[in-house]
């Protein structure tokens, strides 16, 4: 007797069951599976269930990078089944841990692969043939049975080649010669699907399909017979392994400036003028999900620490594209990535991180870039064209000449116009212009210098754009750091009280004491910091809080601000 | 004006609903209480339609007591160009009734498992669904060769017709009758592919299909 439950490699589906855009339903050992291809062509093979509410995801949206669940809407990303939007909480971008259960796929002679359970490696069970794939045959009989009946069904003395752990190549009595690879897919104790590959041969492949058809049908027929006469097994229950304890457990609060990831650079690219893409790939695998508007921290060789934005559409995880503009006048962090740094190498960069995160319940989304800026616009644009929301987004640079990602862009349709060479009175003029009208539930995303961000926010003011409509991300923060004062911190979930004294941040005074709070670009533009305070006024020296958040006095970034009271009382 | 007496969890009355949408038509709704209310026997329905079913569909003189008889009319009456319904091929006319009648065995068990679930109509729940798996065995296989055939659809053509707009309610809501489509893979594609086509309209139970490969340009519904 066959144990079921050993490792191995079952067809789950027929590659011809994944068109453009569809969700097959599959179910392999007891467990029920979703099983979609992206546009991009990977086959996902997912467990048949939303985390969220348990709703079967074969009824889901495939959206050619992202699965969207019926019920409430919550997306998957294409590869990692990482949930990358959730309609309820649209200004938030999800927690890394919310990801889908996924099982392994590879698709080979027009079948896809899949293991449940333990996974061992894939070992290809047939010479590589031009193999015609059978109408798979749903059975309701239990597989081994199923197997049985194969065997039993073949032409009188030809040979039978086993595949295990369900399959045989074989001569089925009267397909007149033509051998066949069978394999019984384990759908259940009592279900089976029957998935066949016939060796090349002569004749019109409709004739033999239907002969093959009406021989198996016949055959299903007999041993769904047997199968009712015999007592029913019992239905397996799904195998769930352990999830990981990284998933299990509560997050740190302390995530600090890590390096989590090694990519290698697998392409160089001048985009523009002064700008050089990189290709920053997965050593195995793919990289973690993330959403449009993300950026990682890359460590470079130089000891310096940068940001820069994820340019991926969703789903893309093979890789992060990112662009990097050469300033010969900064630090050096630029100039090392542009100058030092190879295809071949290997970078240190932290997970993905969103503190730029894009609603996708707006009527209409706003993207001006001015720039480099165009990187998480880019992102967020290749996402709302892909699942057909209205956006426009208008790139701003000096030439065409300047402007990264010509091609990208023409792909993303009507939605995308390029502004070139404007002076400050054509830019204001053009803005102005864009930011008539907020309209109704339109949102408004701006990333580019720091004059570009004042003016863009000032006419977006004056144009009647509610604040929490107009979502920015600078560059740098440009603003002189007053870093005289000294007072005194209490934390109030350590139960430390510290001393901040001039010359010091708070970020640094944490570090100084063992509290590795979580920091990226540590000048007060990205909000990685950013901090509850319980009691206290703190003095926002930030570009990354709106006004009205300022006011509340409720947040701050530690890495930049510094306090008004003597005593500041921080959630940390 | 088109005027339908329609219980909205039927799937009889969405197989009008479904065709008139299709076709870019609207009819003044005149709601029936078939479940809990049984308004569909009380002597006010029973002056509409001696019957006591849903659909009816009036227009002007010509009343229809059954949905079937509706969507012939509707397809007649409202497609110049007769795609729903093309008299003009005797052979695809006879493969449309066919289906008709295809769909009436679908509503004798698909439609009434449903009901057995739903409203605990008294019915053999399990002969319902068995007779149920055995037409939905036949449908996938003839969907599936009519794939390697290059037919998107029930019959021939490249044109969806009244056979697709009848079996499609009772199809795409059987596993609200503990019918499940697992097995039928091609019928799934077919319902995508329906959910897919203009000015297609959901009820409830009934999800829509995210945007998918651009309709065949011969394929979009005629309408007015």
């Amino acid at each position: 007797m066959t144990n079921l439950r050993a490792p191995a490699w079952h067809p789950v589906a027929s590659s011809e069951d994944l068109p453009f855009r569809h969700v097959f339903h599959g179910q392999l050992l007891g467990q029920e599976l979703a099983i979609w291809r992206a546009d991009d062509g990977n086959v996902n093979v997912w467990e048949n269930r939303c985390l969220h509410r348990g709703v079967r995801l074969s009824i889901g949206i495939n959206e050619g990078a992202e699965l969207k669940c019926q019920y409430h809407g919550w997306r998957y990303a294409n590869r990692s089944a990482g949930c990358t939007y959730i309609p309820a909480h649209p200004a938030d971008a999800p927690a890394r841990r919310i990801a889908n259960r996924t099982y392994p796929a590879v698709e080979r002679h027009g079948l896809v692969w899949s293991a449940v359970g333990e996974t061992p490696a894939f070992e290809d069970p047939l010479p590589d043939l031009d193999w015609l794939p059978l109408r798979p045959l749903p059975v309701d009989a239990p597989p081994e049975a199923v197997l049985g009946a194969l065997l039993d069904a073949r032409q009188a003395d030809t040979p039978v080649d086993a595949l295990p752990p369900l399959g045989a190549t074989l001569i089925l009595d009267g397909a007149e010669g033509r051998r066949a690879a069978f394999f019984v897919q384990p759908v259940d104790s009592a279900r089976s699907v029957i998935r066949g590959l016939l060796e090349p041969g002569a004749g019109d492949p409709l004739g033999v399909l239907q002969r093959f058809n009406r021989i198996l049908s016949a055959l299903r027929d007999r041993v769904e017979a047997a199968a009712l006469a015999a007592p029913a097994p019992v239905p397996m229950t799904p195998v769930y392994e352990p999830v990981s304890v990284e998933l299990a457990t509560m997050p740190d609060i302390t995530i600090g400036r890590r390096a989590t990831l090694r990519v290698a650079v697998a392409a160089k690219t001048d985009l523009a003028e002064g700008i050089v893409g990189f290709e920053l790939a997965a050593l195995a695998g793919h990289l973690p999900t993330f959403q449009p508007g993300a950026h990682i921290d890359v460590h470079l060789p130089n000891g310096l620490v940068r940001q820069y934005s994820i340019t991926n559409g969703p789903g893309e995880l093979l890789h992060y594209d990112i662009a990097v503009k050469r300033e010969p006048a900064s630090a050096g962090g630029s100039l090392a990535l542009c100058d030092t740094v190879r295809v071949g190498d290997v970078l240190a960069i932290s997970e993905p991180r969103n503190n730029f995160p894009l609603r996708r319940d707006a009527t209409h989304t706003l993207l001006l870039a001015g720039g480099i800026g165009i990187t998480p616009l880019l992102s967020m644009a290749k996402a709302l064209h892909r699942s057909g929301l209205s956006f426009g987004l208008h790139a701003f640079a000096r030439s065409p000449r300047h402007l990264p990602y010509n091609e990208p862009l023409a792909a993303l349709g009507e939605g995308v116009a390029t502004h070139f060479g404007l002076d400050p009175a054509g830019t204001e003029r053009l803005l102005a212009e864009l930011l008539q009208s907020p309209g109704f539930a339109r949102h408004l995303y701006v990333c580019g210098p720091a004059p570009m961000l004042e003016l863009t926010r000032r006419l977006a003011e004056a144009a009647g754009w509610p604040e929490e409509a107009v979502h920015f991300e600078y560059f740098r923060n440009d603003r002189v750091i007053e870093k005289g004062t000294s007072f005194t911190i209490e934390l109030a979930r350590s139960a430390l009280t510290l001393g901040v004294p001039a010359g010091k941040s708070i970020l640094e005074v944490l570090r100084d004491n063992g509290i590795e709070a979580p920091s990226s670009c540590e000048q007060g533009a990205c909000g990685t910091c950013l901090t509850t305070v319980l009691d206290g006024i703190p003095d926002h020296q930030d570009v990354y809080l709106h006004g009205s958040e300022r006011q509340s006095n409720r947040c701050m970034l530690t890495c930049v601000s510094r306090a008004r009271t003597p005593r500041l009382v921080l959630d940390i | 004006m088109l005027v339908l007496y329609d219980f909205e969890l039927s799937a009889d009355c969405y197989k009008v609903r479904l065709l008139l949408a299709l076709l870019g038509l609207s009819a003044l709704i005149e709601p029936v209480d078939v479940f809990p209310g049984a308004a569909h026997r009380s002597a006010a329905f029973l002056a509409v339609n001696p019957l006591g079913q849903v659909p009816v569909l009036i227009d002007g003189d010509t009343k229809l007591g059954d949905a079937h008889a509706a969507l012939v009319y509707l397809a007649r009456t409202y497609d110049a160009a007769g795609r729903w319904l093309p008299i003009g091929e005797p052979p695809r006319l006879a493969e449309i009734e066919a289906w008709h009648s295809f769909a009436w065995q679908l509503s004798q068990s698909l439609s009434v498992a449903r009901d057995v679930v739903a409203t605990g109509r008294d019915a053999d729940l399990a002969a319902c669904q068995s007779e149920g798996h055995r037409l939905l065995r036949v449908l996938d296989e003839h969907l599936w060769f009519g794939e390697r055939q290059g037919r998107d659809w029930l019959c021939p053509g490249t044109h969806p017709t009244t056979a697709d707009v009848a079996c499609f309610p009772d199809v795409v809501l059987c596993e609200e009758g503990g019918v499940s489509r697992q097995d039928y893979p091609a019928i799934r594609r077919w319902l995508d592919r329906i959910k897919r086509l203009p000015r297609f309209v959901v009820m409830s139970g009934v999800f829509p299909a995210g945007p998918g490969p651009a309709p065949r340009p011969d394929a979009a519904p005629a309408g007015t």
